[in-house]
């Protein structure tokens, strides 16, 4: 099957599962699910970051820089000093040959 | 909801614009790998690109690019499987639109458009970073941290579709611990309390698990339910009996 017809599928079946989520806001919920989304982020947001940390093949430099990187956002609320206070970590966790 | 009726917020637009830019050092490679996937695979520079504007979610475009053959995909049988693979890893975003919409309100056209460019990254910042800015959570906030992510994303498709072979490794660079941290920086402003570290350990330790067994866009999709069903448990019952 030809290159951009797959890719017009891709799209077809990408694009209504964002509208739909964006559509639903005005339902009237109750507590449960209202405290359902609420943890939504928390749960996605971890299981966006342990698999990548720990399921990579240099775990251990990853697991230093997020240690370090977890610290910092932690003690400073600070987006753009942990990201780098971790990266840094990470390489110095390379360099030294871990 | 300052400028309502009074046409867009560009300032706010600009503002979640630049909230994005960190995250660019873990997005410009990632594309750039997934661009080169794609042409070492026989797409044509504009079929990289489509894929790009059109899907525009990272994972299942670079799942997809490694399953092309001279251009397309051998056979309507492996097509469909792929594209049964994209709308799985995808609908994930149900979440986030959900999510989303419930501090948001936008009207049909506003969330047909915000559709498009959601994102994992997108939808994390504006929930986090969105409350904070000086105008609330608003549309263009949202459209510009949204479009932030594009611009990055398509610019640098473009670039590794056009020069790839001439371009680092991104392993070499060590960028793959980006996307870990910036999510990181997401997560730690919303371990407010007991119930959410729990919420937080569970899942992660649960999406480590299955990701042995299941691609990453499901076990995130999973894992995504899982969590947040055993959060508002807690919580209800919790709140409930109190």
């Amino acid at each position: 099957m030809s290159g951009w017809l797959v890719i017009l599928l891709m799209w077809a079946v990408t694009y209504p599962a964002r509208l739909l989520g964006l559509s639903l806001g005005r339902l009237e919920l109750p507590p449960f699910w209202l405290a359902f989304l609420r943890f939504v982020p928390v749960s996605v947001f971890a299981a966006l970051i342990v698999p990548d940390v720990l399921g990579s093949p240099e775990w251990a430099r990853r697991l230093i820089g997020a240690v370090v990187g977890g610290a910092l956002l932690w003690r400073t609320r600070n987006l753009a000093l942990g990201i780098l206070g971790g990266f840094a970590a990470y390489w110095a966790a390379r360099l030294l040959g871990l | 909801m300052t400028g309502q009726g009074r046409g867009f917020d560009w300032a706010a637009f600009g503002r979640g614009f630049r909230v994005m830019v960190p995250l660019w050092a873990g997005v410009v490679p990632f594309a750039v790998a997934y661009a080169v996937t794609a042409r070492t695979n026989g797409l044509s520079v504009w079929e990289t690109c489509l894929m790009s504007v059109t899907v525009f979610a990272g994972a299942s475009q670079f799942a997809a690019a490694g399953q092309f053959v001279a251009g397309g995909v051998a056979g309507v049988a492996s097509a469909l499987a792929l594209v049964g693979t994209t709308f799985v890893l995808n609908a994930r975003h149900v979440l986030y639109g959900l999510s989303l919409s419930r501090q948001l309100p936008l009207s049909r056209l506003q969330r047909a458009v915000a559709a498009q460019f959601l994102t994992d990254e997108a939808y994390g910042m504006v929930l986090v970073a969105g409350p904070r800015d000086p105008g609330g959570l608003s549309l263009g906030f949202l459209l510009g941290a949204e479009l932030s992510l594009f611009a990055a994303w398509n610019a640098a498709t473009l670039l590794g579709a056009l020069a790839g072979a001439a371009l680092p490794d991104p392993d070499a660079l060590g960028v793959g611990v980006i996307f870990p941290l910036a999510f990181l920086g997401l997560l730690v402003p919303l371990l407010l309390g007991r119930v959410a570290v729990l919420v937080a350990l569970a899942s992660g330790l649960g999406a480590w698990g299955l990701g042995q067994l299941l691609p990453g866009g499901l076990v995130v999709l999973l894992v995504g339910v899982g969590g947040a069903l055993l959060g508002a448990l807690i919580s209800t019952r919790a709140g409930g009996r109190a």
